[in-house]
């Protein structure tokens, strides 16, 4: 009985067991299928020129412009002086945005001497708000179609 | 002696766990290897689950100009620390020669800086004639990019 099981087939059968190695080829396989899609992405904003000095005072506002801000102690956003919720939900900005460009959209309001819908604003930030929220309030400007987002560096309050 | 084999008490109950094991650690060595090599620059918390960034490859070249502020004291080009008197004229060397719309400086800020020192930053570049700023964000997983109306 040793004799046959040792001596049984003919010869030694020279199969390598792959198993293993196609677990680990999988599990590879798998960990750059995860990997791959994280590319890093980024929000392009603007930064107005340095404004020199001797500025006309009495330059007309633009009527169009949006300037988003947002308040340091209640951490409110503001659009154009009016109250659209705070950081921790930018839904209410996001949507009043999205409403005033389909808005203009309809009612052909363009961008002066170009023929693209006026979507710029303008972001206003004291300096002691943290970043994240300054992004989020960002997020929830560019998801509603805002574009080129300006971020407004002179004259920051504290 | 064939008896004696085919009924060994009961039938073994154990798990083979080696080949998980293996897998296991292939992929622990896996994660050690790849996670210093993947990260470009000192490590910063950036703002998570953002839905609408747009994508852009060039943050992750070599030639890009990335400014890392991890917190309210440091800045980092690359992964060296400058002082922020010194940030304008390491950008302006390597944003020489660069055509227009690769004008562009990314910055790569953690939640809880302070908006003042990104702020300053960003008027430290400005006086490097760069008008665009990358503010680098993750995208949340799976969140599809809203279409512009």
């Amino acid at each position: 009985m040793g004799m046959s099981s040792g001596g049984s087939g003919d010869g030694a059968k020279p199969n390598i067991n792959v198993t293993p190695l196609i677990d680990v080829l999988l599990v590879l396989l798998i960990i750059f299928m995860v990997i791959t899609p994280l590319k890093p992405s980024r929000f392009e904003a603007k930064v107005p020129a340095e404004p020199k000095e001797q500025q006309d005072v009495n330059v007309k506002p633009n009527p169009l412009t949006l300037v988003v801000a947002i308040s340091k102690e209640t951490k409110g956003i503001t659009l154009n002086n009016e109250a659209y919720g705070d950081v921790s939900d930018p839904s209410k900005l996001n949507a009043k945005l999205a409403e005033i460009f389909r808005e203009r959209a309809a009612n052909g309001v363009f961008r002066e001497n170009t023929n693209e819908i006026e979507k710029t604003i303008f972001i206003k930030s004291p300096k002691s708000v943290r970043y994240g929220d300054v992004v989020k309030v960002i997020d929830a400007a560019k998801a509603a179609g805002a574009s080129p987002i300006g971020l407004q560096i002179d004259d920051l309050t504290d | 002696m064939a008896g004696q084999v085919g009924g060994t008490s009961e039938y073994n109950s154990e798990i083979n766990v080696t080949p998980m094991v293996d897998v296991m650690l292939v992929l622990l060595i896996i994660f050690m290897i790849v996670t210093p090599l993947l990260q470009q620059g000192v490590s910063v918390n950036l703002p998570r689950d953002t839905i609408s960034p747009d994508e852009d490859a060039d943050i992750a070249k070599d030639t890009s100009v990335i400014v890392a502020i991890p917190d309210n004291n440091n800045f980092y080009i690359g992964k060296d620390q400058f002082p922020l008197d010194q940030l304008g004229d390491v950008i302006k060397r390597r944003m020489e020669g660069k055509v227009p719309e690769k004008r562009i400086v990314y910055i790569k800020s953690g939640v809880d800086v302070d908006y003042g020192r990104v702020v300053s930053a960003i008027e430290t570049i400005r006086r490097q004639d760069i008008d665009k700023i990358g503010l680098v964000a993750d995208r949340k997983k799976g969140g599809e990019a809203p279409k512009p109306q």
